[in-house]
């Protein structure tokens, strides 16, 4: 299980952007985190795996546990290397200049083995998609195949915890239904699926619990299901509440009550 | 005509060493955005440690030249983690002015160790002397040519066909990317600067073949700068383009224009060929062109 507690991070010394984060990501399960921009899942994301530094922000106050592990001294590549947890940024990370299957095969460099052929053909026949493309530069590569390559790149990393950011970013609908259910599909084979997504019908779809993110500060949490019908997040994130018209400054408002951890 | 033929083949002999030369700027700018400028101090430590095994410890030539490469990839990795390392992560200018400083250090070193004396530097290479109706090329400069063309491919090899030449171009192109993939930055650059060195240095031990070895062959590796720029400062085909154009204009401005009374013109008719290149293609012939939205 992956635990994160009264987690603060500051970029540049003064810019607070996370005030005291907690949440926790069970094994094998699907844990979705929902917030609208510049609420802080990226942020979260990257300080859970010890990319803060690269964007000159720090964790000031708070954990990261992985089991009983901190994770939050150590650099990105030991934790990706030993324990296993591997962090697809947003906007399709592939190297373009790179082909699909060379990109494959940089992302295994950190578990360089004799299998590492026969994982890129699992991977292959995971996306199939990416079958006819193996020797085309990823720059070339449309949105959809860049994300299921990118998706797959982290598979080679052989991960437990697997993060996802946005993967239905810029994606059409029938992209997104696909990629959702190849990350159904992994969970069922037991991978522990973190998801930060804006598409809240989508990821509440496959999410076993969730989280919601406003401002730096988890506001609510619970069972997806009972997140899809909670009058706030049908409001605010699947735009489905029928609500009377409410002034402004009442808006997004939750009856919020502290959370301790 | 024969002697444009001369003059230009023997510009093209040259212009493959300086394209090696270049080929270790372009590793370096691609894997960190800084320029080293202290490449030619680069070039003549490579050359000395080939000349303390070579000449003094009078190990073969087989042996001499890996082992002398070898020592050159240390010395690189070595500077590299004294002084980028620190800097990672850091705007890519920092890491050039350390290089500026690092030259300085470099060439005050080498002088108050080897002095400023040429050492006599003539490989015992087989004959391989072209001779072609009127044209002649002498065996030192066909080795040249041979020795660089050969090392630009072996390392092209490297960066193309390895797995450690994949991690070299992916965290080339994004370091946060590869930083989540699990590739360690770290070593990639340290592999970088090896290699780069390594390309450095034996163009310095080519470089030296050609006349003498001495803290003033360090001069040459300003001409690694209009190579790079007129090529593409991101390109590795470009460095030899680059290599090639510079070491031919040198050549045909020695042959043509030198006679007329212009003696070291031929050194600043490379920098008249970058200024026209970059009138016309600001980022090199074969650079990538960046969009940058400020």
């Amino acid at each position: 299980m992956l635990r994160v507690e009264n987690l603060r991070v500051v970029y540049q010394e003064v810019i607070s952007v996370l005030h005291g984060v907690s949440l926790k990501v069970p094994d094998g399960e699907v844990t979705v985190l929902l917030g609208a921009n510049g609420a802080g899942k990226t942020t979260l994301l990257r300080a859970i795996c010890g990319l803060l530094p690269v964007y000159d922000g720090k964790i000031i106050e708070g954990s990261v546990l992985l089991e009983d592990t901190p994770l939050h001294r150590l650099d990105s590549s030991t934790i990706v290397k030993r324990y296993r947890t591997t962090y697809v940024m947003e906007d399709r990370p592939v190297f373009w200049y790179l082909t699909a299957e060379e990109n494959l095969k940089a992302a295994a460099f950190s578990r360089w083995n004799r299998e590492v052929p026969a994982d890129i053909e699992k991977v292959m026949a995971l996306f199939p998609k990416l079958v006819s493309l193996r020797n085309t530069k990823a720059g070339y590569l449309s949105g959809g195949e860049q994300q299921m390559l990118a998706v797959g790149m982290a598979l080679m990393t052989k991960p437990k915890i697997l993060m996802l950011d946005e993967p239905s970013l810029g994606l059409a609908p029938l992209i997104v239904r696909e990629l959702f259910g190849i990350i159904r599909s992994l969970n069922q084979e037991g991978l522990t699926i973190f998801l930060v997504e804006q598409n809240a019908h989508a990821a509440l779809s496959v999410a076993h619990t969730g989280y919601v993110i406003e401002n730096g500060r988890i506001v609510l949490d619970g069972p997806s299901g009972e997140l899809i019908t909670n009058q706030d997040v049908r409001e605010f994130y699947l735009g489905t509440a029928r609500v009377d018209q409410k002034r402004f400054l009442e808006a997004k408002r939750y009856k919020r009550r502290k959370r301790w951890l | 005509m024969d002697f444009f033929l001369q003059s230009f083949f023997s510009g093209m002999l040259t212009g493959l060493s300086y394209g090696l030369l270049g080929l270790g700027l372009v590793l370096i700018f691609r894997a960190s955005e800084a320029f080293n400028f202290a490449v030619g101090e680069f070039m003549v430590v490579g050359g000395f440690l080939f000349y303390i095994l070579h000449f003094s410890w009078h190990l073969p030539f087989l042996i001499a030249l890996p082992m002398g490469l070898l020592a050159a990839a240390v010395f690189g990795a070595i500077v590299e983690r004294t002084t980028i390392k620190s800097l990672m992560g850091r705007p890519a200018l920092s890491m050039t002015i350390i290089t500026l400083g690092l030259s300085n250090i470099l060439s005050g070193g080498i002088q108050a160790t080897a002095g400023s004396n040429p050492y006599t530097f003539s490989l015992d290479l087989p004959d391989l002397t072209v001779e072609a109706g009127t044209l002649i090329y002498p065996s030192p400069q066909v080795w040249a040519g041979i020795l660089s063309l050969a090392f630009f491919s072996l390392v092209i090899l490297f960066i193309y066909r390895t797995r450690w030449g994949l991690v070299i171009q992916a965290t080339s192109e994004s370091q946060p990317k590869a930083l989540c993939f699990g590739i360690n930055p770290q070593f990639v650059l340290l592999l970088v600067w090896a290699i780069a060195t390594v390309c450095i240095g034996a163009s310095g031990i080519v470089v030296a073949n050609l006349g003498a070895l001495s803290a003033q062959t360090s001069l040459v590796g300003l001409r690694a700068i209009p190579v790079v720029l007129i090529g593409g400062l991101d390109s590795i085909p470009g460095a030899l383009v680059g290599g090639l154009i510079v070491g031919v204009v040198e050549a045909l401005t020695g042959a043509y224009v030198e006679p007329f009374g212009l003696i070291g013109f031929k050194e600043v008719v490379p920098y008249l060929v970058l200024l026209i290149t970059l009138f016309i293609r600001p980022y090199g012939l074969f650079g990538t062109v960046r969009i940058e939205r400020v």
